[in-house]
């Protein structure tokens, strides 16, 4: 299925009951159905970033309207509620734990916490400098926050504390952790991603990027992970206790006229989706080696893309609000 | 593809008239749609323009340049006003009266992102007449802010009189001979005047031709006001050639009053340079020398090289191509203006001479 929304696509999920959403530079969230979509028109302004709803239904999203919304469809309608709504501010970044059941948020340098099982709750976490993304661990109770200097580690609900600095001079953009929850990843302003073993705090540094690293994904049950930023997609070993350190990436895919924007995994499986800069969307199985061109027609670049638990969909979204909805092949 | 989005960096001290003119930029009726960050938090939209605050976090880049220092919030705003729908005529940014424009201009050089979108269109900077001498003398980043400017507009002028104001001018010269300066009252320079100047596009360095060696306001009419300027893209092309024969090194040399350190210093040579030579004699100075030199601009004649070589620079980086041929019958010249820090300037004369082909 292929859409035109005629506006930036920010986020491309996919919810835990499949359903492909996007959420949009013009503030609304697309809920993709067998016969099409239902729009919720959840901001005024632009979503600035998503995640899927820690119910599983649903996405969350963050606006340049300072709020911060739930949409999804119940019997085939759109309904949204609004989680929070901090006047004047950005959401820059958004991230939900289904383990936890908590939503966090970024605004500014603040970072807050709501529970979806519990409206009373709220904390709000401060950093000296803007938090540029936030990322829960794998059991939803502590938050890395990127900073400029390095990651700011909280527990996700004690009200009063002093976070754990990880501290790496440069400015951080994009956080995630490792799905044993050993590792913890950074992409840097500087081209180059930033790894901490937490265990021990030792610091891995993973350069050699031709361009920002905008999306990180990890595959084959936590034992990979892809990157964007290159003209293929960059595999980083994550076997044994010390992960990447001391061997060498891979590059699959490569493409020497094209970069890749974004990529995407199931988490599972050994299939990756990459989105390139020139429009193109990809899909490889790094075990067989086997790759299909999910769609050849070059555009815009790609600036959102999912792939479904199952492995058999890929969403993708781009700069001029061109996205679809394909079968993967697999 | 979509064209890039011109930005216009606003800079000056408190009580200059910075805000009056951005209340003019959203508020008067242009029909065009743009979009001001300013420095304090609070989102308002004024029909169609959007006002959005910023935080001014100036992050140091871990590449090994020194004076590579870029905001990171303006970033983060500009990458998330690309994804609204509809887009913008022109983002202009304000930054405070404290703040270096240094990081502000280098953000659009440096971020492959930011760079792709936008361009930078001028860092315009206000200052008032009747201040300005003070605040030359009391606050290094109001020197800074005059020095780094690509145009300056000289606001309240009818607070002085005409003396008054030819020292003003005069002292804004020897900190920046390039930038044109607006005269006016009020903040009511013409809008068209101040946006879309292309300061930083390299096809549109016309003239590398310092204001200090333009004759005085009143005689020549290079020193823009709001009634004169309307014609700006013109304005260094005409009246200039008569200079080219001169050696106007002593024209310089009156900068021992520049405050701060901060002065502009232009080079000029009639015979063709080598390219390789220029080049790297142009790279290792800024490589060197970049964190004091806050701006630099040239039209350079290359032996063997019928298109004129323009280059600008901002601190340590550099960016420099062929532009048009040289016309028959024009005069060629090689031109360079440094502005910047406690420069050697002997040293710097001496390294552009050895560059002669």
């Amino acid at each position: 299925m292929i859409l035109d929304f005629d506006a930036y696509v920010t986020a491309a999920l996919f919810d835990a009951a499949g359903v492909p959403t996007f959420a949009l530079g013009d503030g609304s969230v697309r809920l993709v159905s067998l016969e099409g979509f239902t729009t919720a028109q959840a901001h005024d302004g632009a979503v600035l970033c998503a995640c899927v709803h820690p119910s599983g239904a649903g996405i969350v999203t963050g606006g340049d309207d300072g709020r911060v919304v739930w949409s999804r469809l119940e019997g085939g309608e759109a309904v949204m509620s609004e989680i929070a709504e901090l006047k004047g501010k950005w959401i820059d970044a958004v991230a939900a734990s289904a383990d936890s059941g908590l939503i966090a948020f970024a605004a500014g340098k603040d970072l807050q916490v709501r529970d979806s099982k519990d409206p009373a709750f709220a904390r709000t976490f401060s950093h000296d400098k803007s938090v540029a993304d936030i990322a829960f661990d794998p059991k939803g109770r502590r938050i890395a926050a990127a900073t400029y200097g390095g990651a700011a580690l909280w527990y996700a609900r004690i009200e009063k504390q002093t976070p754990q600095m990880l501290k790496w001079a440069g400015s951080h953009m994009l956080v995630l952790w490792s799905p044993d929850g050993k590792f913890l990843l950074s992409s840097m302003q500087e081209n180059s991603l930033h790894g901490w073993r937490l265990s021990d705090g030792k610091d891995m540094r993973m350069g050699g990027y031709p361009a920002k690293v905008k999306s990180l994904a990890f595959l084959s049950n936590g034992l990979m992970m892809a990157t964007a930023g290159a003209n293929g997609a960059v595999i980083w070993p994550f076997q044994g206790a010390n992960g990447p350190m001391g061997k060498e990436a891979a590059e699959v895919a490569y493409d020497q006229d094209a970069l890749v924007t974004r990529v995407a995994a199931a988490g599972r499986g050994n299939l990756l989706a990459g989105g390139l800069d020139d429009g193109r969307v990809w899909v490889c199985d790094l075990v067989s080696g086997r790759k299909e061109v999910l769609k050849a027609e070059k555009g815009a670049p790609i600036s959102a893309l999912a792939m479904s638990m199952d492995g058999r969909s890929v969403a993708f979204g781009d700069e001029d609000g061109g996205a679809g909805v394909l079968a993967s092949g697999f | 593809m979509t064209t890039k989005i011109p930005v216009t960096v606003l800079t000056g001290y408190l009580g200059a008239g910075k805000t009056t003119l951005l209340n003019r930029i959203l508020t008067e009726d242009h029909g065009k749609r743009y979009a001001v960050i300013v420095n304090e938090f609070g989102e308002v939209g004024i029909d169609n323009d959007l006002v959005v605050g910023a935080d001014e976090e100036v992050f140091e880049m871990n590449n090994g340049c020194v004076c590579c220092t870029v905001r990171g919030d303006l970033i983060r705003v500009l990458s998330g006003l690309m994804k609204r729908k509809g887009g913008f005529d022109a983002i202009v940014v304000e930054t405070t009266g404290l703040a270096d424009p240094g990081p502000v201009a280098q953000t659009f050089f440096v971020d492959d992102d930011v760079r792709a979108k936008t361009q930078l269109d001028s860092v315009t900077t206000v200052v008032d007449a009747k201040h300005l001498p003070l605040r030359l003398a009391d606050s290094r980043e109001a020197v800074e802010q005059v020095a780094f400017a690509d145009q300056i507009v000289l606001n309240k002028t009818d607070l002085v009189d005409e003396a008054e104001l030819r020292g003003v001018e005069a002292a804004i010269r020897r900190i920046n001979p390039l930038a044109p300066i607006h005269r006016t009252t009020r903040s009511q320079v013409p809008l068209e005047a101040i946006l879309g100047r292309g300061s930083f596009d390299l096809e549109r360095i016309t003239a590398a031709e310092p204001e200090f060696l333009n004759p005085p306001h009143g005689e020549e009419g290079h020193v823009h006001d709001e009634h004169c300027d309307h014609d700006h893209d013109h304005g260094h092309d005409h009246g200039h050639h008569h200079d080219h024969g001169h050696d106007h090194h002593d024209h310089a040399a009156h900068d021992h009053a520049a405050a701060a350190g901060i002065k502009g210093i232009s080079l000029t040579s009639e015979k063709p340079l080598d390219g390789i030579r220029v080049t790297n004699w142009l790279n290792t100075l800024l490589q060197e020398k970049g964190v004091d030199i806050l701006r630099a601009k040239g039209i350079l004649d290359i032996k063997g090289e019928n298109r004129r070589l323009v280059f600008q620079a901002v601190h340590m980086i550099l960016e420099g191509d062929y532009q048009r041929d040289w016309k028959d019958g024009e005069a060629r010249y090689s031109r360079m203006v440094f502005i910047g820090r406690d420069l050697d300037e002997a040293a710097i004369r001496s390294g552009f001479e050895a560059c002669a082909a």
